[in-house]
């Protein structure tokens, strides 16, 4: 069809259906997806946050890895392996039939989310998995477009569907009652993991895993991402380079000023002070990520009681670590103090 | 396999409520509100303590809904892999023998996953 550009993904799959094309429409963003047509029908569907067939079926236990792995070496190049684990006996057709719907939708459901993304359609293009269901385009976009309202319904905010999971520390109520799908999440949950990785873990349906988590957060046992406009805080402290010679770290410590000893890195940016009632939450930050993305965050330490006095004396200090700034360091204690 | 006095029936995610199948009639002519509904039901029945014990494994196997028009006969479809399912048969109350209807509805749940 045409180059990549930016559409409804939901309008080019209905136009190509109405058309009945054979191909795949690629839709690109974050977490975007690929839904598969054959004839303007849809045959499959995959996404980075929805777990597909392989790994529902092994996550769960259903297939040894080797087995899953030694069908994709034999019938991926002939778009049989859905074809192959029937005939060889290791799963029944009913298995993959209802696998295969389930991972149809729920990858549909991330690849026509978005209002508008690059989306383009390959013409020709099939899953290596073979045709193993055929549905309607129509019945597709309606149930995405109904899945987005449900979450809507449950709890407004999206921003939960692509960052870390946070459980709170402390729950707001005194007792708490979960599901056991919401306990497996909150088990696996490592402050690092997002919403996709923990569905890929568990073997779990993606929109179940986003479903759930926002209940958990609408019960208040989540932490909710941090509003991404930190770039336009004026920082309290200025970044200063550091001396030639010291390596910049990968992953760098996003400190936090909270209750612990204050640990200078190289290259450390600190954040504004905190407001006594309400201590930082050690969500993603704008200007902790370094060029390659990535950002550390230390487990979180405990928090420092509203209105309690700050204290008196600093930790004492030991030699400066090789490398540490000694003029950047001056300048956090006399910032400190200042806050008294 | 019949179900004798069925007069529709669909499978369910009941995650989503969503019809991944459905057959014949459905109550007020919509698969898709049936489907919802019985979402609803399973996912109630399944957060409450009170049908699940705290004994390891006792899982909910099936619901019977009586009303005037029919018993719904709702039965959660058991896959080895993160399926959430549930079957839903709609069954006359006249020409339907609930015994017989839930004994085959336990068949043909696990007949969806074993052939």
């Amino acid at each position: 069809m045409s180059p990549s550009k930016t559409a409804a993904p939901g309008r080019l799959l209905t136009q190509a259906a109405g058309e009945r094309q054979t191909g795949a429409l690629v839709v690109g963003g974050h977490p975007g997806g690929t839904v598969y047509l054959i004839e303007g029908k849809v045959t499959h569907a995959e996404s980075a946050a929805a777990p597909g067939v392989g790994e529902l079926l092994t996550a769960s236990g259903r297939l040894a890895g080797r087995t899953w792995q030694a069908a994709l070496d034999a019938g991926a190049a002939a778009a049989r392996v859905g074809e192959l684990l029937v005939t060889q006996g290791h799963l029944t057709q009913g298995e993959l039939e209802l696998c295969v719907l389930g991972a149809i939708y729920d990858a549909a459901y991330f690849a026509l989310a978005p209002a508008s993304a690059p989306a383009e359609f390959v013409d020709g293009a099939t899953h290596w998995l073979g045709p193993v269901v055929r549905v309607d385009v129509s019945g597709v976009t309606r149930e995405a477009r109904r899945r987005g309202r449900m979450l809507d319904a449950i709890f407004p905010d999206g921003r939960l569907d692509a960052a870390p999971v946070i459980p709170v520390p402390r729950p707001p109520v005194e007792r708490v009652t979960l599901t056991a799908a919401q306990w497996e999440l909150l088990v696996s949950a490592d402050g690092q993991r997002t919403p996709a990785d923990l569905a890929q873990l568990l073997g779990r349906a993606g929109y179940a895993t986003i479903q759930e988590l926002r209940r958990l957060a609408a019960l208040g046992l989540l932490e909710l991402p941090e509003a991404r406009d930190h770039q336009n805080e004026t920082p309290a402290f200025v970044r200063l380079p550091g001396p030639p010679g010291t390596a910049v770290d990968v992953r760098r410590p996003v400190v936090s000023l909270d209750d612990g000893p204050l640990v200078p890195v190289a290259g450390a940016t600190t954040r504004s002070a905190p407001v006594p009632a309400d201590p930082p939450a050690a969500g993603p930050d704008s200007d902790g990520s370094n060029a390659n993305g990535t950002i550390y965050r230390p487990p979180r330490l405990t928090r420092r009681k509203p209105g309690a006095k700050l204290p008196k004396d600093l930790p004492p200090e030991g030699p400066p670590p090789p490398g540490a700034d000694e003029v950047l360091l001056k300048r956090i204690r006399t910032a400190l103090r200042a806050l008294r | 396999m019949a179900i004798p006095g069925a007069v529709g029936a669909s499978i369910v995610d009941y995650t989503t409520g969503f019809p991944v199948a459905s057959t014949g009639a459905a109550p007020n002519s919509d698969h898709e509100a049936a489907a919802a509904g019985t979402a609803d039901v399973i996912q109630a029945a399944n957060s409450r303590s009170l049908f699940v014990s705290a004994m390891p494994h006792d899982l909910l196997e099936d619901l019977i809904i009586t009303t005037a028009a029919g018993y719904h006969l709702l039965r959660l479809v058991r896959t080895d892999f993160d399926s959430r399912l549930v079957l839903y048969v709609w069954l006359d109350r006249v020409r339907g023998n609930l015994a017989v209807a839930r004994r085959r509805m336990q068949a043909l749940a696990d007949d969806l996953v074993a052939s």
